[in-house]
């Protein structure tokens, strides 16, 4: 009879046992957490990563795209509109004759392929990793020029 | 047109037969083969060019024996001409090589600035690369540098970085408008395009040099950097900036018009443009048009919806109707409207005001009972269709600056001059730039006011030489009123020498094609000049056959439809009298309503009864009178002691500060229709973008709506449905069904009487 319940122990509990250890050990204070609190803590991405679109600067402030919708014409999803204009010596944006004085995307249709990255002949427009592009409003997710455009580089001493 | 000789060819193995002399590059077209070019253009010029090198073909021709004897070198088949047995290969390894190399070479010198040109996405220089050239460029060193963007006028940059020197813009200008101001500078890597000492370039159709060039070197100011070709839509339309009725492409973003192309129609503009049209469509995106319905309340315009002004209309017709009768009422417009829309203006104000006081002539021409030249032609104001003016032998340009005034009736009537070797008299007061574009044409100098002494001494001298055509005139009463014309006594008035018009008179005969315009039609003599013209018309034998003919050109895009639409105060559609009781019961029955018999006023008679206070409501339909009026100062009367003033329009004009109500009109690129050009052409356009505001109506939709709150409806439904009743109302318009209409529009024939042609 002892035995018996013994066997019955043995063959309940242990596997129990057996398969809690796994779950223990990659528990604290064995093991490090996998998942991350999230809002407060943020995973690392990988460098080629594509979300959140980025017009980049040239190392003077000046801006690279030059409007020539060549993104535009990539996107699979059409979700990119570019309103060019010419630059004057009082008004410069960008190096050469062209710049754009309209650039919109419109996050809600964006599928994030990188076409438009692969097309810019500048390497202005650029999927970077900001991936926190929950909103409100429908409105808020068209990006503008303003939003998209980085920061103008702070000049570096050396 | 003489049979052609016909000659048996090869193209890369395929025998094929062409008229001989026919270059190489067309009959490869009739097959399909393609062969790359940049340089060559059908229409440029009497040769080709043959500079772009891009077109080269081996060519050889068949021996008795079979063999075939192979030249030396590769052909430019652009001006390699078919003759019998000759064997063409376009797509040899050698023929691929020498065009990777001619691409090469173009390349060396050019900037591939695509991203940033205008050209960028439609342009040959790019495609043949791509299909034909290399993949990469063995130049390494620094390019050639010229400046760029370089303007040369209001409407065209200049690239020079970008020019591949294929002389298409220089042949343009020196071949078909004729002003020659484009030509090359300097010889071989230095070559370049320019004006003379870089003077501004102010050809009147500098926009389709634009369009010829296979690069971007010559680009558009106007619409520079608007757009890439990938950005935008296209709709087929028609030019409204004159009379002439160019096809047109309309390219337009999200609701802004962006540009305009010549659209190719062999029958009227070929693939031209000038630059009125090209350039002068800006008005369509521009932030002054009217955005919604606007009434004037204390002396200032406020916004009101369609529902109050309709109201405000319709009251105040049926008040004037009232107190006045029908006659208190009249409308003044037409020209600028689509046939549809101008045939339910006419048909409001007849059925649902019950007056014929409606017009669409604003110059001194407001002849009662149609023309002269309809009662003595049988056609309204055109004999010869645009197409039909280079076969002319004599092309006689009476009191016209024909450059400014019809710009593309010029450039055939260049062609005529140019390539078919036609005859050129040119008669003005004043020097005229046409004059230019002629090599010594026959210039008859004459006083302003003596024109119809001028046409009656041609006349004269004509039926003096025994050459008179003289069917279906009465000869003798036109010998008696000829006879005081003696040529001494035209010389000495018009001031004319005595050779000249001795000249002018021999060179007029069978084939003639008489161009007039604005100063016929504004003369105060209208009706004495347009019977003189038709007598020097018919004595030279160009009545009803031929290719000559009378033309008075008209001014306004639809002038011709709103005359055949029934715009007029004597004449229902189809030039049918409002008093021929038969004939108006016809349309009383398709109409189901009565129609009033008297004739109304015409435009005058309507100013000049308003200035007297005598008009309770005058509606004014896209003309602004206060301006462009003959009498402006009377139009300005008018409009100050009119009762009530309706303004249609799409922007406020001068006319539209003395309105009560104005409306606003959706644009030509807001609507469907036809449009009749000046040579009777009946030519449809469609809608492109929607209009800038809810509030702005097409003039149909305006018509229509008014007559239901005048309680008497004219169901539309669509522009269509209206060319469907019009053509039961004018028989002569029943082909210009919209499913039925060809590509190139239809001219309708008068059949009102056997002398039309």
């Amino acid at each position: 009879m002892i035995t018996q319940v013994a066997k019955r122990f043995v063959k309940t509990v242990l596997p129990l046992a057996q398969g809690l250890s796994i779950t223990f050990r990659h528990q604290p204070p064995f093991h490090e957490p996998i998942t991350v609190e999230y809002p407060e803590q943020k995973r690392p991405m990988y460098p080629r990563t594509r979300w959140r679109h980025v017009l980049r600067r040239y190392d003077n402030g000046l801006e690279r795209c030059i409007g020539c919708s060549l993104c535009a014409g990539a996107c699979p999803a059409r979700c990119i509109y570019v309103e060019a204009a010419e630059n004057t010596d009082e008004h410069r944006f960008s190096p050469g004759e062209r710049y754009a004085r309209r650039y919109e995307i419109n996050m809600l249709r964006c599928i994030f392929c990188g076409y438009c990255q692969e097309a810019c002949p500048t390497g202005a427009i650029v999927l970077r990793d900001d991936y926190e592009l929950a909103d409100y409003h429908r409105s808020d997710f068209i990006y503008t020029k303003e939003m998209l455009l980085e920061p103008i580089p702070e000049p570096q001493e050396e | 047109m003489a049979e052609q000789e016909l000659v048996t060819i090869e193209i890369n193995g395929i025998e094929l037969q062409v008229p001989k002399g026919e270059m190489i590059i067309e009959s490869a077209k009739r097959i399909g083969v393609d062969i790359p070019f940049f340089c060559y253009h059908p229409r440029l010029g009497k040769e080709q060019a043959a500079n772009c090198r891009m077109c080269l073909v081996e060519a050889g021709t068949k021996q008795p024996d079979g063999s075939v004897r192979m030249m030396p070198k590769p052909q430019t088949s652009c001006t390699l001409p078919a003759s019998q047995g000759l064997v063409v290969f376009t797509d040899t390894v050698a023929i691929q090589k020498a065009r990777r190399g001619i691409l090469e070479f173009l390349l060396i010198n050019h900037p591939l600035d695509c991203p940033i040109c205008d050209r960028g996405g439609e342009c040959p220089l790019q495609n043949n690369t791509l299909f034909y050239g290399p993949g990469v460029s063995r130049f390494v060193e620094e390019k050639r540098h010229l400046p760029k963007a370089f303007p040369i006028s209001d409407y065209v940059v200049l690239d020079r970085e970008r020019c591949i020197h294929c002389a298409r813009c220089t042949r343009f200008s020196q071949e078909i408008s004729g002003d020659a101001q484009l030509e090359f500078l300097k010889r071989g890597a230095d070559t370049m395009v320019s004006t003379f000492q870089n003077t501004e370039f102010t050809s009147r159709f500098s926009g389709n040099t634009i369009e010829l060039c296979p690069v971007g070197a010559l680009t558009s100011r106007v619409y520079r950097f608007r757009a890439r070709p990938w950005d935008m839509k296209s709709q087929k339309s028609i030019c409204t900036r004159c009379s002439n009725g160019c096809n047109i492409w309309l390219d337009y973003r999200p609701n802004r018009l962006v540009r305009v192309l010549g659209r190719e129609n062999e029958a009227v503009n070929e693939e031209w443009t000038c630059d009125r049209g090209k350039f002068g469509h800006e008005y369509i995106s521009s932030d002054r048009r009217l955005l919604s319905p606007l009434v004037r309340r204390d002396n200032r315009f406020v916004t009101a919806s369609w529902v109050e002004v309709y109201q405000l209309i319709a009251s105040r017709i049926r008040q004037a109707v009232e107190e006045r009768g029908a006659g208190a009422v009249g409308a003044i417009g037409g020209a600028h409207l689509s046939n549809e829309e101008a045939y339910l203006l006419q048909k409001l104000m007849r059925v649902a005001v019950g007056t014929n006081n409606i017009d669409h002539r604003l110059e001194r021409n407001q002849v009662a009972g149609g023309d002269t030249l309809l009662a003595r032609l049988g056609v309204p104001f055109t004999q010869t269709a645009i197409a039909d003016i280079e076969k002319a032998k004599t092309i006689f340009i009476f009191g016209a600056d024909l450059v400014d005034e019809q710009p593309i009736v010029f450039l055939r009537a260049r062609k005529a001059w140019f390539r078919f070797g036609a005859k050129v008299i040119i008669a003005h007061p004043e020097p005229t730039e046409t004059e230019l574009r002629f090599d010594e044409p026959l210039v008859l100098r004459y006083r302003a006011g003596t024109e119809t002494t001028l046409i009656n001494g041609l006349s004269h001298l004509i039926l003096q030489s025994g050459r008179a055509v003289t069917d279906g005139i009465s000869l003798e009463e036109l010998q008696a009123s000829l006879s005081e014309y003696t040529p001494a006594r035209v010389a000495q008035e018009t001031g004319v020498a005595e050779d000249a018009l001795r000249e002018a008179a021999n060179l007029l005969g069978e084939g003639t094609v008489i161009l007039c315009a604005g100063r016929v039609r504004n003369h105060p003599e209208y009706a004495v000049l347009a019977n003189a013209l038709v007598n020097l018309t018919l004595l030279t034998g160009n009545g009803s056959r031929g290719n000559g003919g009378l033309n008075i050109l008209l001014p306004e895009v639809n002038s011709h439809g709103a005359a055949d639409m029934g715009v007029l105060p004597d004449l229902l559609p189809g030039y049918v009298p409002v008093n021929d009781r038969e004939a108006r019961e016809r349309i009383e029955r398709i109409w189901k309503a009565s129609l009033p018999a008297e004739p109304g006023l015409s435009t005058q008679g309507m100013l000049e009864a308003a200035a007297e206070g005598k008009l309770q409501v005058l509606y004014v339909i896209g003309e602004d009178i206060a301006q462009k009026y003959h009498d402006p100062e009377l139009a300005q009367r008018a409009l100050e002691n009119a009762g009530f003033v309706i303004v249609q329009d799409l922007f406020l004009t001068d006319t539209a500060q003395y309105a009560d109500v104005v409306l606003p009109a959706a644009s030509v690129a807001e609507k469907e229709g036809t449009f009749t050009n000046t040579e009777r052409r009946v030519q449809r356009f469609w809608k492109a973008m929607n209009p800038p505001s809810p509030d702005v109506k097409p003039d149909l939709n305006i018509f229509a709506e008014l007559a239901v709150y005048l309680g008497k409806p004219l169901p539309v439904f669509s522009a269509e449905q209206v060319m469907e009743e019009i053509g039961q109302v004018f028989p002569a318009y029943a082909e210009c069904c919209y499913d039925q209409m060809p590509a190139e529009g239809v001219r309708w024939m008068p059949t009102l009487t056997d002398r039309g042609k």
